[in-house]
């Protein structure tokens, strides 16, 4: 097969897309992620009227040669790590759909929005992650 | 829900009571499976029904129904054991039957070209479904070769940049047939899921197998009948044969063994 493969290709496809039509709040250095194409670094703001609103946070992605079958790998990076129950402290975040119920389907559009959605329906900031099985 | 990435690159060498042991357990037993799956093709050579046999020289229970599939059935074609399969071999057996059938394909893929617009409306990412309808399409054009691409069929099914989006893009319209006849579905489901959290959980994502509800839906969304022969522990001497959907011309005939399906090819059609 010609290049490029079947990921870079689909990874392509999904930049210009959330450059077009980014979830509110949400950005991506696109210069980055020319270079790397399966690493990006994605900027997210807490979203108004939420216990995050005013507060800026970065999204690692981290793609294999596998994606879009396998999942990617999401972490928060940098200085700013939301204090979330189901974010630990070194970033790494407890999200079904980035384990046991990824499908190919998804994207990293619906990705952030997932995690939009699970930090403004936030109604407590805890600092650990909660043990309980959820 | 556990953080299985960590665990991953992280496996401790003593006992460490903050990691969940069967976790661990559950983990290297993946990774066993996964072993298993990558020996097997993702679909492999035709071969004589009759291999079966050998399969199962102790088992009198399996051995009577492999003497009656052998009345009905010359060849298995089998398939990787890895969840995707009835999708795998579903595919791969309607789409060989297709490249003999020409006005046949020409109709499946007027439904196919229908279907998208259902799918459009299902909630899935525009971006994500036109990549895997490009890919199914690509796989599906062959078809119109006609018998002189049954090898390059073989090759694609093989290759898994092409067979894992088949398998997605079927797995994308049984969720959105699923859901656009929930209110019927919902009544096979068990547990508190809504159907949508069933085909998100169960329907959507590589390697979750399928069961009825996800056959009867595929089958129905494209008006392709399947015969499903069942080999299990049951006491009938005969390996029961399932249609769906009911009623229906099949098309299509599948051996199933508990946890997974292979094609099977009828004494007479070939």
């Amino acid at each position: 097969m010609a290049s490029p493969s079947p990921s870079e290709r689909r990874l392509q496809k999904e930049l210009s897309s959330l450059m077009k039509d980014p979830p509110p709040g949400v950005s991506v250095d696109a210069n980055a992620v020319y270079q790397h194409l399966n690493l990006w670094n994605v900027h997210m703001k807490g979203a108004d009227g939420t216990l995050y609103q005013g507060e800026d946070f970065q999204l690692q992605f981290r793609f294999s040669s596998k994606y879009p079958f396998d999942s990617p790998e999401v972490t928060f990076v940098g200085d700013n790590i939301p204090i979330h129950p189901h974010v630990y402290s070194n970033g790494h975040i407890c999200l079904s759909i980035l384990t046991d119920d990824w499908s190919p389907a998804l994207s990293v559009q619906s990705v952030c929005l997932s995690i939009i959605s699970m930090l403004s329906s936030c109604k407590e900031k805890a600092s650990t992650l909660s043990i309980e099985k959820h | 829900m556990e953080d299985k990435k960590e665990t991953q690159t992280n496996i401790p060498t003593e006992f460490n009571p903050d990691l969940n042991q069967d976790e661990l357990i559950m983990q290297r037993h993946r990774e066993i499976e996964k072993e298993i799956w990558e020996s097997t093709s993702l679909v492999c050579e035709k071969e004589e029904l009759s291999s079966l046999e050998a399969e199962y020289i102790t088992d009198e229970v399996y051995q009577g129904k492999v003497k009656d599939l052998l009345r009905k059935y010359r060849y298995i074609r089998r398939t990787r054991p890895d969840g995707n399969c009835f999708y795998r071999a579903f595919a791969y057996a309607y789409f060989e039957s297709l490249l003999n059938h020409q006005r046949e394909y020409e109709s499946f893929r007027e439904i196919i070209m229908k279907n998208k617009s259902s799918l459009m409306t299902s909630g899935f990412s525009a971006v994500t479904l036109e990549d895997f309808h490009e890919t199914f399409m690509e796989v599906v054009d062959v078809l119109s070769k006609g018998t002189s691409a049954q090898d390059e069929l073989f090759k694609l099914f093989n290759d898994q940049g092409y067979s894992n989006y088949v398998v997605v893009y079927l797995r994308l319209i049984t969720s959105s047939q699923l859901q656009l006849k929930a209110e019927f579905y919902q009544n096979f489901i068990e547990g508190d899921r809504t159907v949508a959290e069933f085909c998100h959980q169960e329907v959507e994502p590589m390697y979750k197998a399928s069961d009825h509800i996800h056959i009867i839906a595929l089958s129905s969304a494209l008006g392709v009948g399947i015969r499903v022969r069942y080999m299990d522990r049951g006491q009938s001497t005969e390996a029961i044969a399932h249609d769906f959907p009911e009623g229906s011309h099949v098309h299509v005939h599948l051996l199933y063994r508990p946890g997974h399906y292979d094609i099977l090819y009828p004494i007479d059609t070939n």
